[in-house]
């Protein structure tokens, strides 16, 4: 049978590959994880549905993969095992019943043009036969970019073509090129003539933060409104019904309150909830309250949403909270929980921090950061008093949000963490 | 006398000029060979690799009946009959000669005999026995080869003293004869003398005979001349030479120290020289390099964008079949192709007994040129069919790079070497591994074997040898 790729998430349509746990001939169970899906900002599992021997793998890690394509062949238990049909035109009728030699796995990185070059230790040129030779010669193709696919790096016909090809994609995708080009030029930097250097791959997951942060930053002009909270108070209510929703399997941290604090600000100021729609020239009020939560992972960056907020107590939120970060973490989650977020809250208090200017989480209107609670000498009632005061940045889309809405969001969010309802404790 | 016109005219008809003119034919371009010997084929034909092959063939017999005793086969004293020798010899040239005239005729391609010499760049003129023709050309390629060096001091105009040419000749067998040079051609024709029973003395200005050929490659050939020859002498030069009577004096020194001995017969093997000479080259924009040869790009273009030049007299390896190669680029370059001499691996044999051959990096290039390499070698003690040959003389050498296992370069010394070597070439020029060549499999019980057995040392696992695992 084929594996295929499964139905991902509403709206995901394709995704890349990011791990493949099995090889070719090794036997698997039923609900195995045979291999990893990337999507967006989430890894996904892919349980083989059938217990057998994988016959084939179709794809190689980094390809890009779309709903409906073969991933894996898998020879299930019990049936006959099956050698691909060319490969038992090769052996001849001599190795029936016998499984078929593996075959190994090819090289798993594509010829990059203007990446790849072929260093030569020896002097002598790239490997490959006179023919292939000749036809690079006769098309004045450098054989040193060609990344050869045989042992000892040998070129082939195909190798060729497969060059040729990539060259032509580039010369009708002048942006990608142009793009490729920059990257070169900055690959360009000998940093090893100045010290010993260490090098590290970009994780595909490190790859996609980026490539969203910098889309972020690069086309939302951004303004970061700064203020402080008293949360003395909040911190003794914290304390006081920490245990008894510690009993409830809930651990009450700073963060169930923000939620709550922001569902309902959010509620007044629907703006914030909003995304600018710039094809249609439409802003886009939700009418619905999901807050995604920036969560550090050891892969890095990722955001799970946390659903319809404003209708949740907050016991819930704290249980669903610490369920969802365990979750991320594990990279267990799931495509459609990182998905649907109208609002991102960024807390870097646990580690520590003041203010800090948090990139927004496109396509979203607006995000919080919070730092660190620290104690300050306040003057309170003409009284110095020392204060437990939160650093709240808020980040907002300009193009939607003047600097007054975001004061007033800003002074609404404040009330709403100095003044939290006892009453939302007891639920 | 009327002009001739032609698009291409090849001037030299060896295994570089035929090749081209051949070539050229058979893409269809009209082509004049001109030639200044009867019989086409060039100094490879009828003063060098065939003739000398052929008293080679001849005369390993003597040595093969004579060895055979021991193996419980006896032969009486051999008798050698010079003039059917030689007239066999003539007849193997003539049989050959005629192939190359009834090629060239159905290929249309025009044989014009006589002496070429460039009047301007696209005109040559010839002087044939039936007087002077011109022949106008598009394009020309020059293929007029090389002869045998002899400097001046040895040359006393005495036919005593011999080049490679007139050694071929074999007029008698010299009661003792003096090679100077230890190259491949004082090697193979003082083996042939050595055979037909002279007393052979090879004498070699350098440290050692075959220089340039890998030391281990060349201990079995020297083991070999050490009991052919009557002496061999490396670090001697020969200082000068006199006719004395019917004899040749010689006078040499021998580890800086000199002598005077007399020898019937002298053999000059010290290089070969370019035919440039009276060429009219002048009259075209031809140049040649310090030491006379023509200077030619990788398309084997001249400096005259209407001349070609191949074969000998442009230089590099003076072989055969390196000229025969070159005659493809430079007809493939006149066609407009973009054939180049880059890369192309030329294999040389040596034939000696035994035999040694090599192709690609040899290991002493290796460690001249800084470049790491790891050698497997496969002793031919360790190969069944050298046994039955006996003949274990022999070794075969992979040079391969250590990072990728590609096979960068072949050595065999060996009975038989230079029909081994061509699989090394394939192996080279195509790129391959050594676990390609290991993986290969050859046939029981050849000496084919020792190739792949060889790569299979380089893994460590080679059935007939205890190797060493690849470190």
């Amino acid at each position: 049978m084929d594996i295929r790729v499964p139905r991902l998430a509403e709206g995901v349509e394709s995704a890349t590959v990011a791990n493949i746990l099995v090889s070719e001939g090794g036997k698997i169970e039923k609900d195995q994880v045979i291999l990893e899906l990337e999507t967006e900002k989430a890894v996904g599992p892919i349980p083989s549905p059938a217990s057998g021997r994988v016959t084939k793998i179709h794809v190689k890690e980094g390809d890009e993969v779309a709903i409906g394509q073969v991933l894996i062949s898998l020879a299930e238990e019990g049936a006959r095992e099956q050698a691909p049909k060319e490969k038992r035109d090769q052996l001849g009728k001599a190795e029936t019943g016998v499984p078929a030699p593996q075959e190994p796995a090819r090289a798993t990185e594509e010829p990059l043009a203007g990446e790849y070059r072929y260093e030569s230790r020896s002097g002598f040129p790239p490997p490959a036969s006179p023919s292939v030779r000749k036809i690079a010669q006769d098309l004045a193709i450098d054989l040193t970019r060609v990344k050869g696919s045989e042992r000892g790096g040998r070129i082939t016909l195909e190798d060729l073509k497969a060059y040729i090809q990539h060259l032509q994609q580039l010369a009708y995708a002048p942006k990608a090129a142009a793009e490729k080009a920059e990257k070169a030029v900055a690959k360009g930097v000998d940093f090893s003539r100045w010290g010993s250097i260490q090098k590290e791959r970009l994780s595909s997951l490190r790859r996609k933060v980026g490539q969203r942060m910098y889309d972020s930053w690069s086309t939302i002009p951004h303004i970061t409104q700064l203020d402080e909270a008293d949360i003395t108070e909040l911190m003794s209510l914290r304390k006081k019904y920490g245990p008894p929703f510690e009993k409830k399997g809930a651990h009450l941290t700073l963060m169930p309150f923000a939620l709550k604090a922001v569902a309902a600000v959010l509620k007044k100021y629907p703006i914030f909830n909003s995304s600018l729609d710039e094809a249609a020239g439409e802003i886009v009020y939700k009418e619905y309250f999901h807050i995604g939560i920036a969560v550090d992972t050891e892969a890095g960056l990722i955001v799970p949403v946390l659903r319809d907020v404003d209708r949740k107590g907050l016991l819930d939120l704290a249980v669903e909270l610490n369920e969802l970060v365990e979750k991320t973490r594990q990279r267990k989650i799931s495509l459609e929980e990182l998905q649907g977020g109208t609002f991102t809250i960024s807390n870097q208090g646990g580690i520590g921090g003041g203010h800090f200017t948090p990139i927004i989480n496109k396509p979203e209107a607006a995000i919080l950061g919070l730092g660190r609670g620290a104690l300050r000498p306040m003057v309170k009632k003409g009284k110095v008093e020392s204060r437990l005061m939160l650093p709240l940045c808020l980040s907002y889309d300009h193009r939607l949000i003047d600097g007054a809405a975001a004061v007033r969001f800003m002074n609404e969010l404040v009330q709403a963490l100095e003044n939290f309802p006892e009453k939302a404790l007891k639920g | 006398m009327e002009t001739l016109t032609t698009e291409i005219m090849v001037l030299g008809g060896g295994p570089g000029g035929y090749a081209a003119a051949f070539y050229a034919a058979d893409k269809g371009r009209k082509v004049i060979l001109v030639d200044r010997a009867e019989r086409l084929g060039g100094v490879c034909l009828n003063f060098g690799c065939i003739p000398s092959k052929a008293l080679l063939h001849a005369t390993k017999l003597i040595r093969e009946a004579n060895e055979s005793s021991a193996r419980g086969v006896s032969f009486g004293a051999p008798k050698i009959n010079l003039e059917k020798l030689r007239a066999w010899k003539d007849s193997v040239l003539e049989k050959l000669g005629q192939g190359l005239s009834g090629l060239s005729q159905k290929r249309g391609v025009e044989l014009l005999r006589g002496r070429g010499y460039f009047e301007d760049s696209r005109t040559l003129r010839v002087e044939t026995k039936e007087g002077q023709r011109f022949i106008s050309y598009e394009k020309a390629i020059i293929a007029v080869g090389s002869r045998p060096a002899m400097p001046p001091a040895f040359d006393l105009g005495n036919p005593r003293v011999m080049t490679s040419t007139e050694a071929l000749e074999i007029e008698e067998i010299p009661k003792n004869l003096l090679v100077v040079g230890g190259g491949y051609i004082g090697m193979e024709l003082g083996t042939v003398y050595a055979a037909l029973g002279s007393e052979v003395v090879l004498t070699e200005a350098l440290s050692s005979i075959l220089l340039g050929v890998d030391s281990d490659l060349i201990r079995p050939v020297m083991r070999f001349a050490e009991k052919a020859f009557k002496e061999v002498r490396l670090n001697a030069k020969v200082v000068k030479m006199a006719t004395s009577g019917k004899q040749i004096k010689v006078i040499l020194t021998v580890n800086g120290e000199q002598r005077e001995e007399i020898y019937d017969r002298v053999l000059v093997s010290v290089g070969r020289a370019p035919n440039c000479k009276d060429l009219g080259l002048e009259n075209t924009k031809v140049t040649l390099d310090e030491r006379g040869f023509i200077q030619v790009n990788g398309q084997r273009r001249t400096s005259d964008p209407a001349v070609y030049a191949i074969g000998d007299i442009v230089g590099g390896a003076l072989l055969a079949h390196k000229a025969s190669k070159e005659a493809r680029i430079a007809v493939e370059a006149i066609s407009g192709e973009s054939s180049s001499f880059k890369d192309v691996i030329i294999p040389a044999v040596v034939f000696t007994d035994p035999e040694v051959a090599w192709c690609g990096l040899t290991e002493a290039e290796a460690k001249e040129k800084g470049i790491s390499v790891q050698v497997a070698r496969f002793p031919w003690a360790a190969s069944g069919r050298a046994m039955t040959l006996d003949r274990t003389d022999g070794l075969t050498k992979l040079i391969i790079d250590p990072q990728t296992e590609r096979i960068l370069g072949v050595g065999i010394v060996g009975a038989g070497a230079g029909e081994l070597i061509s699989e090394g070439v394939l192996a080279v020029q195509m790129g391959a591994t050594a676990k390609d060549v290991a993986d290969s499999v050859h046939p029981h019980p050849t000496l084919s074997e020792t190739l792949m057995e060889c790569a299979e040392v380089f893994y460590g696992y080679s059935t007939h040898t205890l190797a060493r695992k690849k470190g």
